[in-house]
């Protein structure tokens, strides 16, 4: 089973652009997990094929800029309501993020990891909403006389592999960017390969050598950022999808009640998400972008 | 036994780390709660460096 799972996740992020999708027939449903894995399709343009994940993208997409623009249609010296809201969540996001990388970085960068925390907490409590997940097209079980969603019409939008890859590949491309843009091709070089710390003479030709090793290990890591950024925000959305499922199909009679404090660590799980992944994506940056330590004054 | 036990002992191993510096964070602010910017990024940089170790199971054995 954990075998099957995991071949068929690496399997999905071969497929990413392709949009390949399994066929889902009754027979499979009792050996697949309650939530599939992949997000279904609604809508086919040609090859191109819209899911229910995309729907809830876009629709989250929309609601944030229609909110966003309606807040600062009039902008106000003394914000009140909604344009208090956006300045409020902006300037928190600022503050916190240049006490974390710094004055000049949080400048340069920081479009991008507002955005994306925005949007993947707004996506991820959007994906609570009762509805999702639960309207849809569907068939009546036979045996009990259930009705049974089959093809949701709204998923969550980071509960699908796809949207959490994309993400994190174009934090990847900014990454490399910025870091060129920081030290330049020779110094983004330097900073992986080159050797840390102050020796001299002979010890300092060892250890060029152990940190041009070092190197690669780090080039290694550096490599498996994207896929444990993508992995970690899909992971943990779609076990959380998976909790409720499961909690609201326990007992029956109290489907309505038992899935009540799962919501609530949802809640907090889907801030703490959004917030890993800026944190993260800003730190990695920081690391990165950090002019050489040798052009500091020393202590 | 069938399976990827090597997958299910890395994110052992990873679980137990992760509260092992979860505990460490979280003990130093509780020392000193003006640290605890410099804090939480050490610790979720250790956090993510920990994680890795999952996926590395994940991906460079075959299973």
């Amino acid at each position: 089973m954990q075998h099957c799972f995991f071949s068929r996740l690496s399997l999905l992020i071969f497929a990413l652009c392709g949009g390949c999708i399994f066929a889902t027939s009754t027979f499979a449903a009792e050996v697949e997990p309650a939530v599939p894995l992949k997000p279904d399709e609604l809508v086919h343009i040609g090859k191109f094929a819209i899911t229910n994940s995309m729907l809830v993208t876009w629709i989250v997409a929309a609601g944030i800029i229609v909110f966003a623009q309606l807040a600062t249609r009039k902008i106000q010296v003394i914000p009140s309501g909604a344009q208090n809201f956006w300045e409020w969540l902006v300037e928190s996001l600022y503050n916190f993020l240049e006490s974390i990388i710094g004055r000049e970085l949080v400048r340069k960068t920081f479009w991008f990891f507002a955005t994306i925390f925005i949007f993947i907490l707004f996506v991820n409590w959007f994906g609570l909403i009762p509805g999702v997940g639960t309207i849809g097209w569907g068939h009546h079980d036979p045996a009990t006389g259930v009705f049974h969603v089959d093809r949701p019409l709204l998923r969550g939008g980071n509960a699908d592999l796809n949207m959490t890859t994309a993400m994190a590949a174009i934090f990847f491309v900014l990454w490399i960017i910025w870091a060129i843009q920081a030290n330049g091709v020779g110094g983004f070089l330097l900073h992986i390969f080159g050797p840390k710390g102050e020796t001299s003479g002979f010890l300092k030709l060892i250890m060029v050598v152990i940190f041009f090793m070092v190197g690669w290990l780090e080039v290694i890591s550096i490599l498996f950022r994207p896929i444990s950024l993508s992995f970690r925000l899909f992971g943990n959305v779609y076990a959380g999808e998976s909790i409720l499922e499961a909690m609201s199909n326990m007992v029956p009679m109290l489907s309505w009640l038992i899935p009540i404090p799962f919501y609530f660590m949802e809640l907090l799980v889907g801030f703490v998400q959004a917030l890993v992944f800026m944190l993260l994506t800003a730190v990695f940056t920081l690391l990165i972008a950090q002019h050489p330590p040798s052009h500091e004054p020393q202590h | 036994m069938s399976g990827s036990i090597h997958v299910g002992l890395a994110a052992m191993g990873a679980g137990i780390g992760v509260g092992l510096t979860g505990l460490g964070a979280a003990a130093a602010v509780g020392r000193n709660p003006g640290a605890a910017t410099p804090i939480l990024v050490q610790a979720i940089l250790a956090i993510a460096f920990t994680e890795a170790i999952v996926f590395y199971a994940l991906y460079l054995l075959p299973h």
